[in-house]
């Protein structure tokens, strides 16, 4: 049974007021309007969230100015008065009529104004949301040379209308879902209707509805609720800050999912070959394009697998590596009094607190331990003799490889494997090692991404039909001339 | 939303090519050098392609029956306990040979990398590992397969780049002039390395383009031919006769073998064997999967994950019967061929007949 507002308005406003009681952000003006009959009305709204001058100057003076009831002849108007006024006295550009109860104490906290007007059973709603926002600035993680510099913001209608900026087409669907019991954060999914796959936009739409939390904090959270395999390290959606990326995964075929209050957005499906682009390669030439990917996937190898090479490769197989090679390595680390397990857990450890210490304090001081921590105790270590001038610098290229993956959440996945793989080389050696990317393989082919197999394109789907030109390598333009498979498009040609 | 239960063709190719390329490839030149000396190249390929004939029979048979799985038509054609007499060889065959796989797999493991861990630990690793891989299902298998197909692609592409400048085709020489008397037994050897094919009888049922499948299973197996040739011909052609007949595992040789300038391409069998055990682990995984599966259609019990935990113990006794590495090559080469022929020509030919001789009746 819907809870419906009364003709009666004191009664109206002594409900809202019974609601928010304690709320003393919450306004209430009394006007009265008509210049004979004199007609009390109520303007409900919460401070701070709406914009102030549009309702003292297009609905409270435009009220008191021009509004004429009279009430006799009323009922030559064939609808109610709370539509006259919507029709002729309000300078809103947004009016809506409402009578549950409900519905207009969840529009008064999402930033509309409430109209109450004497003798009327129904309320009117005006669009006068304003709150503090940011601009549109230059996203801060994903900076490029040669692209736009705008970057989403935490208000969830300015984002559908950067992305709309975008793509200026009528099958560009935003549907709006409310998430979170109290704090009815909006979600909006977006797509491609012609493009996208219907089981995708279907999947995604049913998963969002699923949830059941009283808040939801942001994207992240979002992403973790709907995501296939929540146990799994490795991240099944992929994220964004820029309305270009976000724009051209809509175009791939792709559903972006917009969080209000939060300026990263999701995208979905993700897989191994997604997380490996970055815009900055739609924004060079296709050669550098195809280098920076080689670069990429190296420096994944590189995050995961060089501290438990060393380990493997010192304290087990010394013989397998070329002989002046194992002489030199015998050689530097003649003073260190640890054996290589303990030397490369001793140094990861220490460069994952320098981390840690460096992204927590922003400015000089994060700058100050840089220098305390790179040059300081990596150059006073190796002079001790505790550590090999080797280990310190396979310690630095896997923290180098690490900024050099795109995707943040992927490589901290690859970072954290790291740990795993320097156990298992530390028990078994080399075969150790393999044994983990065994299981890690099988895992990444286990792993499905809103019903897409997260290792495509390079475990089938899509090989035959090209995908490798846009994951491994970064083709020409001219020669991408399909989409990407993985997504299933309903539309497969991007270019003729 | 359903599962999506189909695996690419392509997919199925590469399950192919991956499980049947595993251990045998570091033994195949040397048996088959022992057998017929220069003309060893000539088994691989019969070996190869009198396989060919069973995959399409085996094609025909799905055809007959189109949307059943080969234990259904099995039931079919000859009933519930005849069948499953099958199913026990192959089942018992996918055993052994598991086995057979984890105990070569280790032995080479303990000879290069882990000279002083116990061979049981390795065994009971790898087959701990595979188990995750077989519980999973088939279209995971088929995504596997895929991403280690690129392994054992950049592996051979390896071996060949490096001994290219070393090798001396003329060793090679003579060709055509060995005693073929001894050809059948050499084509029974080289067969041994074509076991585990068996894996796309379960795979075909699960196929997304039937139509092509026999297709990709041919390709398969010529690449599965092409890249034991390619073995065969840069070891025979690196070592001459002598040496190849000499070692039990002369592919691996070849990495040791190779000089080339600049220090740092010289001792590379760290990382042939490092790109090897994945390539091993791709062919164990699925043969648990094929025998856990199997065991599953015998008995019909309902959980997969239990079964592959069950036959772990049991073939981890089975691998560690034999003494030393001698034995486990004659042991297991003795009863794998009965087996190999069995199930490699067997089982299609009987179904195919069986099938065969079912419709005619039924039409008549």
């Amino acid at each position: 049974m819907v809870d419906k507002i009364s003709k009666d308005i004191k009664e109206n406003v002594e409900k809202f007021k019974n609601t928010f009681k304690d709320a003393d952000d919450l306004v209430y003006r009394n006007i009265k309007i008509g210049k004979k009959n004199k007609k009390e009305a109520y303007l409900i709204f919460i401070d701070g969230m709406v914009d102030k001058s549009v309702i003292s100057d297009y609905a409270i003076e435009v009220l008191f100015d021009e509004m004429e009831i009279d009430e006799s002849n009323l009922d030559s108007y064939k609808t109610s008065l709370s539509e006259k006024i919507s029709e002729e006295s309000i300078a809103v550009h947004d009016v809506k009529e409402e009578d549950s109860y409900d519905k207009l104490v969840d529009m008064i906290l999402a930033g509309e104004t409430v109209l109450l007007i004497d003798g009327s059973d129904k309320a009117l709603i005006l669009s006068t949301r304003g709150w503090p926002t940011r601009g549109v600035q230059e996203p801060q993680t994903e900076t490029v040379v040669r692209g736009p510099r705008d970057g989403f913001v935490e208000t969830l209608r300015f984002n559908t209308a950067l992305l709309r900026r975008h793509i200026r087409d009528p099958k560009l669907k935003i549907k709006t879902l409310q998430v979170g019991r109290r704090s009815k954060t909006d979600v909006a999914v977006v797509y491609i209707e012609d493009i996208a796959n219907d089981k995708i936009v279907e999947e995604v739409i049913n998963r969002i509805n699923k949830i059941d939390i009283d808040y939801l904090p942001g994207s992240a959270a979002m992403e973790a609720l709907i995501e296939d395999s929540y146990l799994s390290l490795f991240p099944q959606l992929e994220n964004t800050e820029r309305p270009d990326s976000a724009a051209a995964s809509l175009l791939e075929g792709r559903v972006v999912i917009i969080v209000d209050n939060t300026p990263f957005v999701l995208m979905v499906p993700a897989t191994i070959g997604t997380l490996f682009q970055s815009t900055e390669d739609y924004y060079s030439r296709w050669p550098i394009g195809t280098l920076v990917r080689f670069v990429r996937i190296l420096s994944a190898i590189l995050t995961a697998v060089s501290p438990a090479l060393y380990i493997a490769f010192t304290a087990y197989h010394p013989g397998l590596i070329p002989t002046a090679f194992t002489l030199y390595l015998a050689a530097s680390r003649v003073n260190v009094p640890f054996p290589a397990v303990i030397e490369a857990f001793l140094m990861e450890i220490t460069i994952e607190i320098l981390r840690e210490s460096g992204t927590r304090i922003a400015g000089p001081i994060g700058t100050t331990i840089g220098i305390v921590g790179g040059i300081i105790i990596g150059q006073a270590a190796v002079e001790a003799g505790i550590v090999s001038p080797l280990k310190i610098i396979i310690t630095a290229i896997t923290t180098i490889s690490f900024f050099a993956i795109p995707s943040y959440e992927w490589a901290s996945s690859l970072r954290i494997i790291r740990f795993a793989f320097m156990f298992l080389a530390a028990v078994l050696g080399l075969y150790g090692l393999m044994l983990g990317i065994a299981i890690l393989i099988v895992h990444l082919a286990k792993l499905e991404s809103f019903t897409v197999p997260f290792s495509a394109p390079y475990s089938g789907l899509g090989l035959k039909e090209g995908d490798l030109k846009d994951t491994l390598v970064k083709a020409p333009i001219q020669k991408l001339k399909r989409r990407p498979q993985f997504t299933f498009p309903k539309d497969k040609t991007r270019m003729k | 939303m359903k599962k999506n239960e189909t695996i690419s063709n392509l997919q199925i190719r590469n399950l192919l090519i991956t499980t049947v390329i595993g251990v045998g490839i570091l033994s195949l030149p040397n048996q088959m050098v022992t057998i017929l000396d220069n003309d060893g190249w000539i088994p691989i390929i019969f070996g190869g392609l009198l396989v060919i004939p069973f995959a399409v029979m085996l094609d025909r048979v799905y055809k007959l029956y189109p949307d059943k799985n080969i234990y259904q038509i099995g039931r079919e054609v000859y009933g519930k306990f005849i069948f499953n007499i099958f199913m026990i060889i192959i089942l018992m065959y996918f055993v052994i040979q598991d086995a057979y796989v984890a105990r070569i797999f280790a032995e080479v493991v303990k000879a290069y990398l882990l000279e002083t861990t116990p061979i049981e630990v390795i065994i009971i690793t790898i087959l701990f590992i595979s188990a995750y891989l077989a519980r999973c299902e088939i279209q995971v298998l088929g995504r596997v397969a895929t991403l280690v197909y690129v392994i054992l692609i950049t592996l051979v592409g390896f071996l060949v780049l490096i001994s290219l400048p070393d090798a001396d085709p003329t060793n090679m020489l003579p060709v055509f002039n060995a005693d073929f008397k001894k050809l059948p037994s050499a084509i029974t050897g080289a067969l041994f390395s074509y076991a585990g094919y068996e894996v796309v009888f379960i795979a075909y049922s699960s196929s997304d383009d039937k139509n092509n499948t026999l297709k990709y299973i041919i390709r398969g197996l010529l690449v599965v031919i092409g890249i034991y040739l390619i073995v065969f011909v840069i070891t025979l052609s690196l070592f001459g006769i002598d040496q190849v007949k000499r070692q039990i595992w002369p592919t691996i040789a070849i990495a040791n073998e190779v000089d080339l300038p600049g220090y740092f391409l010289e001792d590379l069998e760290g990382i042939i064997l490092a790109l090897w055990v994945v390539i091993v682990y791709s062919t164990l995984g699925p043969l648990l999967f094929a025998a856990s599966r199997i065991f599953l259609n015998i008995f019909t019990t309902k959980s997969h994950d239990f079964i592959v935990l069950l036959l772990i113990p049991i073939i981890y006794v089975i691998s560690i019967l034999p003494v030393n590495v001698v034995e486990v090559y004659e042991k297991f080469g003795k009863v794998s061929n009965y087996f190999i022929a069995a199930s490699i020509m067997g089982i299609p030919a009987v179904l195919f007949i069986g099938a065969l001789v079912k419709k005619r009746r039924s039409k008549a």
